[in-house]
C-alpha cells in the first residue's frame, strides 16, 4: 500500500509537474490569437494583468467596477491583439498586502492602482515603475497640476482619475433631529454638535479605526492645521519632524478622543466593508458623520438597496470643511486631499500606457462623472459633475491655500505606516502624542 | 505551531505495547463520565467547524440577522458558486502538486542521504549527520528574510517550485534523523547475503533497503505532506501574483481578504478548503498518529 | 526542533546505535580493491548525500548565515547589499533597549523596543498558559477519555481533526465566530454577558485570551492524544492492582498513570514550548498581531518589520534573536528536563 503509495505519488508528481511547468511559468498564459485582418504586420498578442480597488458594495453593486469593465472591454475591442485580466481586489488588502508583496517578488500586475506621493517615490526608486512622461506627454499636459502627485523628480509615474479634498459628510436629517442648525466651522462648533447628537441618543461620527488610516485621517487635519506650510512640505522630503507643531496635532486628537465623540468599539470597525463599517454605519443612519475623502460618495450608494434609497441617501447627504481649529500655524484655508490613479509596471508591454492614456481620456472621465458619480481630475470632465456636496467640495478645493496629499501618502508606506500605527494607538489608549512622532522619526531612521 | 520539523517519530508500526485485554464494556458511573467528557469535547472540536459549514449555506442577511441559528431556507448558491468557478479548484490543484512533490523530495532525498550516513562508514560521516542534524534548529520562520530573497535572486517567484524547492530543503533534517535509525536496524546479515548473491550497494539500497524502510518513510512522508499542505508564509511571499496561482490555504486568505462582507462566501470557501485535509486526515488517522506517538512515546 | 539525541538513544525497532560497515571482505581481496573500491564509495556516498547536502546548505544553512550576516546591517532588502550600511550590533540593541544613538534612542523605543518586549511577552505568555492551563486540561481529558466507552475510537479521531488544518484556514473560521456582530457575541449575549468592550481581538485585555482560546482549540487534541497513546502504554495490572490494594480510582490516576507517561508529557511540553516561540500563521491571519499588537509574536513582528516595513537589518536581528531563544531553552530543557527520561532509557537498554 505504501508502495503503491510511494509509486502513484511520483506519477502524480511527475503528471501534475508536466501539467503547472505548462501553466504555472509566469504570467502570461492565454493570449487570443486575432489577426488584424489588415494585412501589414499584426502586433504581437499581449495580456495586461489590471488590478484595481472597486468591489461590489452591499448592495451587490459596482458603479466604478461595472465601469472599468466596459473601458477594458472597449479598449480590446479596438485593439484586439490586447487582452486585459482584471482582477479587483479590496482596498485594504490591495494596498497593504498584495501590491506590496507582488511589486517585491518581482511577479506584477502590469498596471495597479497608485496614490502617489512618497508611496510612488519609494515604488520609483525600487525601480518598479514605468516612467511615463515622454509617452504620455500630452495627457500629462492634459490633465494639468492634478498629476503632481503621481511625479517624482520630475518625472510622471503614474496618472489620476479621481483627486479631491477631504471634509466632513453628514446626514442632514440626524442634525434636524439633533437640533443642529449650521454646519459647524470650527472645532467648538463640533463639539457642540456632538454633545447635542450625544444628548439625541444618537452616535455623533463613526470612524473605521480597524483599517488604520480612517482614524489617521483626524490627526492629519490637526497637523495641517499645526503645522506652518512649509514645515509641512518639507517634512515629505526631509523626515525632519523636530517642529513642536507635530505633537500639538496629536495632543488636539487627543483631547478630541476625550469628548468621546465616535461609535463604541471603533478599533474594531472598518472603513468600507460591510453595514457595520463606518462608511456602513452612515449609510443606514447608524452615525451622523464621517471623516471621509470624495470618493464616499459613490461609496455610501454601495449600501442603499434600490434606486429610490439610492435618492434619498443623496438627497440626506450634506458636506462640510474639516472645522478650523484655534490657532495654529497652519494655513486655515488649507485642505487635505488625495485621489487615486493607476501606474505601470517597470516591464509591462507598451501597451500598459497606452491603456492608461485612454482610462483618463476625457470622455472616459465624464463617464466617470456621470456614471460613478465620482470627481473626476481632467479639467475637461469637470462640468459633468452635478452633485452639489461635490461641486462644494471641488470649491473648497479650488479656494484652498494648498492642498496637502494624505500624510500617509505623502511620507510613504514606512514612515506613512509607522506613523499611522502611533495614531492608532493614541485611539487605542496605548499611545501618545510623542509616540506618533517617535514612530515617524524610527521609521525615517531607518528607510 | 508543530510543523513537521518538530516531531520525531520513531515507527513502532504495528507495536502496540498495551497489555489491555478485550474486556466488555462497563456502564457504570467512569464510563458515564467518559462519555460526557467525550461529547464535550467533540461539541467543541466539531461545532466550529459546523457552525462554518452550515453558516456557507446562509444569504449574507440571513447571517446578520440570525448569526447563531440554522440556515433557513437552505442556499445552494454560495456553495455552488465556488465549485463552478477556476479559482478553487486551481489552488486546490496548486496545493496537491506542492504537497507531493514536497513529499517525494524529501522521503526521497532524504532517505537516500540517510544510507550512507546509517550503514557506511566514512571519514566526515558524522559531521555530515550533526551538519543536518543542527537543521532541526533552524525552522523556517527564522530564515524567511533571507531565504525569501534568495529564492527571488533564483528567480523562482511565483513559481510552484519556488515553493517545493526549500520546502524539500527544510524537511531534510527531520527526515535524515528519523530515518537513519530506520536503515541501521535492518540486519547487516539481509545486506551481507545480497553483496554475495552481487547486489550492489545501490541495488541494495533501492530493492531491499526501501521496502523494508516503508513504515518510516511513510510517516516522515504524511508528515511532510501535512507541512506543506498547511504552509502560509512562504506562499504569502512568494505567490504573489493572481489568485489562482495561489495554493489553498494563501487562497482562502486571499478570498477573505477581498470578500470581507461576504462573510457566508467566506465561510463556503474555508469549508470547501478544509475538506481536503481533513478527508486526508480521515483516511491515514492511523498512520499520523502512531507515527506522533511512536517518537513521544519514546 | 527535537529531542534529536532522545531518538537516537532510542533507536529504531531493532534499536542501539550499530555503526555499520560494508561487508568484510577477505584479507587480499580487500587490499587488492582498495582504490577502486573507495572511489565507488565516495561516489555513491556523493550520489546519495549529494542532493540532500546541496540542498540543506543552499536554502538552509546559507539563508540561516545570512540572517546573521544582514542582521549587521541597515537594509532594505530592495537595493543592493552591497549599498547596506554596516552598523554592528546597533538592530539588535535597538530591539533590546532602543539603540545606542542617543538622537534617536526615544524613537526606537516606542517604535522597536516596547513591541519586541511586547510580542516576547505574548510568546512567553503562551508557553506559560499552555503548561497552565493546556497541560492540566488535556491531562483530565486524557485520564477521563482512557477507558473503554462506546464511539471511543470515533471520539479520538475527531478530537486530532484541527491539528491537520491549516492554521490559516482555522484562524479565518475563527474569525467569522468572533466577528462583533456575530456568533460569539450572539452566544454571549443570550446567556446576559457581553462582548469584550474594545470587540473579541480588539480589546486590549482580552485579545489575547481570545488568541490563546483558539490556539488551544487547534492543539488541545494533540495532547490529548499523545497523552492517551502514553496511558495506553500503562500495564493494566499495574492500575488493577492499585485499586485492589484500596486506591480511588483518582489516586490511581495520579500516583501511577501521570508519573508512568511523565516522558510523553514533557516531551509535548518540549515541543509546545518551541511552537510557541515560532507561531506565525495563526496570529498573522488573525488581523497581523492586532491593530495594536496586543496579540503580536516575534514571528509576526519580524514580519512586520523585516518585510512589511523593508527593514532587513532588524527583522534579521530578530530571528536571530528567536532562533538564539529557541537554542538556549532547547539545549536548557534537553540538559535538565529531558536527562531522566534519556538516563532512563539508556539504561533499560532500549
Amino acid at each position: 500500500m505504501a508502495n503503491m503509495r510511494r509509486a502513484s505519488a511520483f506519477a502524480a508528481a511527475a503528471a501534475t509537474s508536466a501539467l503547472l511547468l505548462a501553466a504555472c511559468s509566469n504570467s502570461t498564459a492565454e493570449t487570443p490569437a486575432t489577426s488584424g485582418g489588415n494585412g501589414g504586420d499584426t502586433p504581437e498578442p499581449v495580456t495586461i494583468t489590471w488590478w484595481h480597488n472597486s468591489v461590489a458594495g452591499d448592495n451587490g453593486e459596482n458603479p466604478l467596477g461595472d465601469l472599468w469593465q466596459s473601458v477594458a472591454d472597449e479598449y480590446m475591442a479596438a485593439n484586439p491583439h490586447v487582452t486585459i485580466e482584471i482582477e479587483a481586489i479590496q482596498n485594504e488588502d490591495l494596498q497593504r498586502t498584495r501590491i506590496p508583496t507582488a511589486l517585491q517578488s518581482g511577479d506584477a500586475p502590469d498596471l495597479f492602482q497608485q496614490w502617489g506621493g512618497g508611496e510612488l517615490a519609494a515604488q520609483v526608486e525600487a525601480g518598479y515603475l514605468m516612467d511615463l512622461s515622454d509617452v504620455l506627454s500630452a495627457d500629462i499636459a492634459r490633465l494639468g497640476g492634478g498629476v503632481a502627485p503621481w511625479q517624482h523628480q520630475g518625472k510622471t509615474y503614474g496618472l489620476p482619475f479621481q483627486f479631491g479634498v477631504e471634509g466632513i459628510w453628514y446626514r442632514k436629517s440626524l442634525f434636524e433631529q439633533a437640533g443642529i442648525t449650521e454646519e459647524p466651522s470650527t472645532m467648538d462648533e463640533l463639539n457642540a454638535a456632538v454633545q447635542k447628537l450625544k444628548d439625541a441618543g444618537i452616535v455623533p461620527i463613526a470612524v473605521g479605526a480597524g483599517d488604520k488610516w480612517p482614524a489617521a485621517h483626524w490627526w492629519y487635519n490637526f497637523a495641517l492645521r499645526s503645522c506652518s506650510k512649509d514645515v509641512m512640505q518639507a517634512a515629505g522630503t526631509t523626515f525632519d519632524f523636530s517642529d513642536p507643531c507635530w505633537i500639538d496635532a496629536g495632543e488636539q486628537l487627543e483631547a478630541f478622543l476625550a469628548t468621546e465623540p465616535f461609535q463604541p468599539n471603533f478599533t474594531s470597525t472598518a472603513a468600507q466593508q460591510g453595514a457595520t463599517s463606518s462608511a456602513g454605519m452612515l449609510a443606514t443612519g447608524a452615525a451622523a458623520m464621517e471623516l471621509m475623502g470624495h470618493w464616499n460618495i459613490f461609496v455610501l450608494e454601495g449600501f442603499a438597496a434600490d434606486d429610490a434609497a439610492k435618492a434619498e441617501l443623496k438627497a440626506d447627504l450634506g458636506w462640510f470643511p474639516m472645522p478650523a481649529t484655534n490657532g495654529g500655524a497652519g494655513d486655515p484655508t488649507a485642505a487635505l486631499g488625495g485621489g487615486d490613479g493607476f501606474s505601470c509596471y517597470v516591464d509591462a508591454p507598451k501597451e500598459c500606457a497606452d491603456f492608461l492614456a485612454y482610462i483618463v481620456s476625457d470622455e472616459v472621465q465624464k463617464r466617470f462623472a456621470v456614471e460613478v458619480g465620482g470627481l473626476p481630475v481632467a479639467p475637461g470632465a469637470a462640468s459633468s459633475v452635478t452633485n452639489e456636496n461635490l461641486q462644494e467640495l471641488a470649491a473648497v478645493a479650488g479656494a484652498a491655500g494648498y492642498v496637502q496629499l494624505w500624510l500617509d501618502t505623502t511620507f510613504g508606506p514606512n514612515v506613512g505606516g509607522a506613523m499611522n500605527d502611533g495614531i492608532v494607538a493614541i485611539f487605542a489608549g496605548t499611545g501618545n502624542a510623542k509616540g506618533v512622532v517617535d514612530l515617524m522619526v524610527a521609521a525615517a531612521a531607518t528607510e | 505551531m508543530i510543523t513537521m520539523a518538530t516531531v520525531d517519530t520513531v515507527a513502532t508500526g504495528e507495536t502496540r505495547t498495551s497489555t489491555k485485554l478485550r474486556k466488555p464494556v462497563q456502564l457504570d458511573a467512569g464510563t458515564w463520565l467518559s462519555i460526557v467528557v467525550a461529547v464535550v469535547a467533540v461539541a467543541l472540536t466539531l461545532g466550529p467547524i459546523l457552525y462554518l459549514i452550515l453558516g456557507g449555506f446562509k444569504t449574507q442577511q440571513q447571517l446578520t440577522a440570525d448569526p447563531v441559528g440554522l440556515p433557513s431556507p437552505w442556499v445552494l448558491q454560495n456553495y455552488g458558486d465556488i465549485v463552478s468557478q477556476p479559482v478553487f479548484w486551481k489552488q486546490l490543484l496548486n496545493s496537491t502538486f506542492v504537497a507531493v512533490a514536497t513529499t517525494a523530495g524529501v522521503v526521497l532525498f532524504g532517505t537516500m542521504a540517510a544510507y550512507p550516513l546509517a550503514r557506511y562508514r566514512f571519514r566526515g560521516r558524522d559531521a555530515i549527520f550533526v551538519v543536518f542534524t543542527t537543521g532541526l534548529m533552524f525552522p523556517l520562520t527564522v530564515a524567511i528574510l533571507p531565504l525569501y530573497l534568495l529564492i527571488r535572486d533564483f528567480g523562482l517567484v511565483g513559481n510552484l517550485w519556488g515553493l517545493v524547492i526549500p520546502q524539500i530543503a527544510f524537511g531534510l533534517a527531520l527526515t535524515i534523523i528519523i530515518m537513519r535509525p530506520f536503515l541501521q536496524s535492518i540486519p547487516k546479515e539481509l545486506e551481507e547475503a545480497a553483496f554475495v548473491d552481487g547486489i550492489t550497494r545501490v541495488g541494495f539500497f533501492w530493492r531491499i533497503l526501501l521496502p523494508l524502510a516503508r513504515p518510516g518513510m511513510v510517516t516522515v512522508g504524511v508528515l511532510a505532506f501535512i507541512g506543506s499542505w498547511n504552509a502560509y508564509l512562504l506562499p504569502l511571499l512568494l505567490l504573489t501574483g493572481k489568485a489562482d496561482g495561489m495554493t489553498l490555504p494563501l487562497g482562502v486568505t486571499q478570498f477573505q481578504g477581498q470578500y470581507a462582507s461576504a462573510t457566508t462566501s467566506i465561510m463556503a470557501y474555508t469549508s470547501l478548503s478544509m475538506i481536503p485535509a481533513l478527508v486526508f486526515f480521515l483516511l491515514l488517522e492511523r498512520r499520523i498518529v502512531d507515527g506522533l506517538t511512536g517518537a513521544v512515546k519514546g | 526542533m527535537t529531542t534529536m539525541e532522545t531518538s537516537g538513544k532510542k533507536g529504531g525497532p531493532v534499536g542501539g546505535d550499530t555503526s555499520s560497515a560494508g561487508p568484510r571482505l577477505s584479507g587480499p581481496e580487500q587490499i587488492q580493491h582498495h582504490k577502486s573500491d573507495t572511489v565507488r564509495k565516495w561516489g555513491e556516498v556523493g550520489l546519495f548525500v549529494g542532493p540532500a547536502l546541496v540542498l540543506f546548505l543552499t536554502f538552509v544553512v546559507f539563508p540561516v548565515a545570512s540572517a546573521a550576516r544582514y542582521s549587521l546591517y541597515k537594509w532594505n532588502g530592495i537595493k543592493q547589499f552591497s549599498e547596506a550600511e554596516f552598523i554592528g550590533f546597533e538592530n539588535y540593541a535597538r530591539a533590546l533597549w532602543g539603540g545606542n544613538d542617543p538622537a534617536t534612542k526615544d524613537a526606537f523605543l516606542t517604535a522597536y523596543t516596547e513591541p519586541f518586549w511586547q510580542a516576547l511577552s505574548h510568546n512567553f505568555a503562551i508557553i506559560a498558559l499552555s503548561m497552565a492551563i493546556q497541560l492540566p486540561l488535556a491531562l483530565i481529558v486524557a485520564l477521563t477519555l482512557n477507558r473503554q466507552f462506546p464511539g471511543r475510537s470515533l471520539v479520538r479521531v475527531i478530537i486530532f481533526a484541527p491539528y491537520v488544518l491549516s492554521e490559516v484556514i482555522a484562524g479565518v473560521m475563527w474569525l467569522i465566530i468572533f466577528d462583533p456582530n456575530g456568533f460569539a457575541t450572539a452566544v454571549v449575549q443570550k446567556i446576559g454577558l457581553s462582548m469584550p468592550s474594545g470587540g473579541w481581538f480588539e480589546d486590549q485585555t482580552w485579545g489575547f485570551w481570545t488568541v490563546f482560546f483558539i490556539v488551544t482549540w487547534k492543539y488541545l487534541g494533540l495532547a490529548i492524544i499523545l497523552f492517551l497513546a502514553g496511558l495506553a502504554g500503562v500495564p493494566q495490572e499495574l492500575q488493577e492492582a492499585a485499586s485492589i490494594d484500596g486506591a480511588s480510582w483518582w489516586q490511581v490516576q495520579w500516583r501511577i498513570n501521570v508519573p508512568l507517561i511523565g516522558p510523553t508529557i514533557r516531551v509535548w511540553a518540549f515541543l509546545s514550548i518551541i511552537g510557541s516561540i515560532q507561531l506565525f500563521d495563526m496570529v498573522w491571519v488573525l488581523n497581523r498581531g492586532g491593530t495594536t499588537g496586543q496579540y503580536a509574536t516575534i514571528a509576526s513582528f519580524m514580519m512586520q518589520v523585516g518585510y512589511f516595513r523593508k527593514d532587513v537589518g532588524f527583522g534579521s536581528a530578530v530571528a536571530v534573536i528567536m532562533f538564539l531563544i529557541s537554542l538556549g531553552i532547547a539545549l536548557a530543557y534537553m540538559a535538565f528536563v529531558l536527562r531522566r527520561d534519556n538516563a532512563a532509557a539508556g539504561e533499560k537498554g532500549r
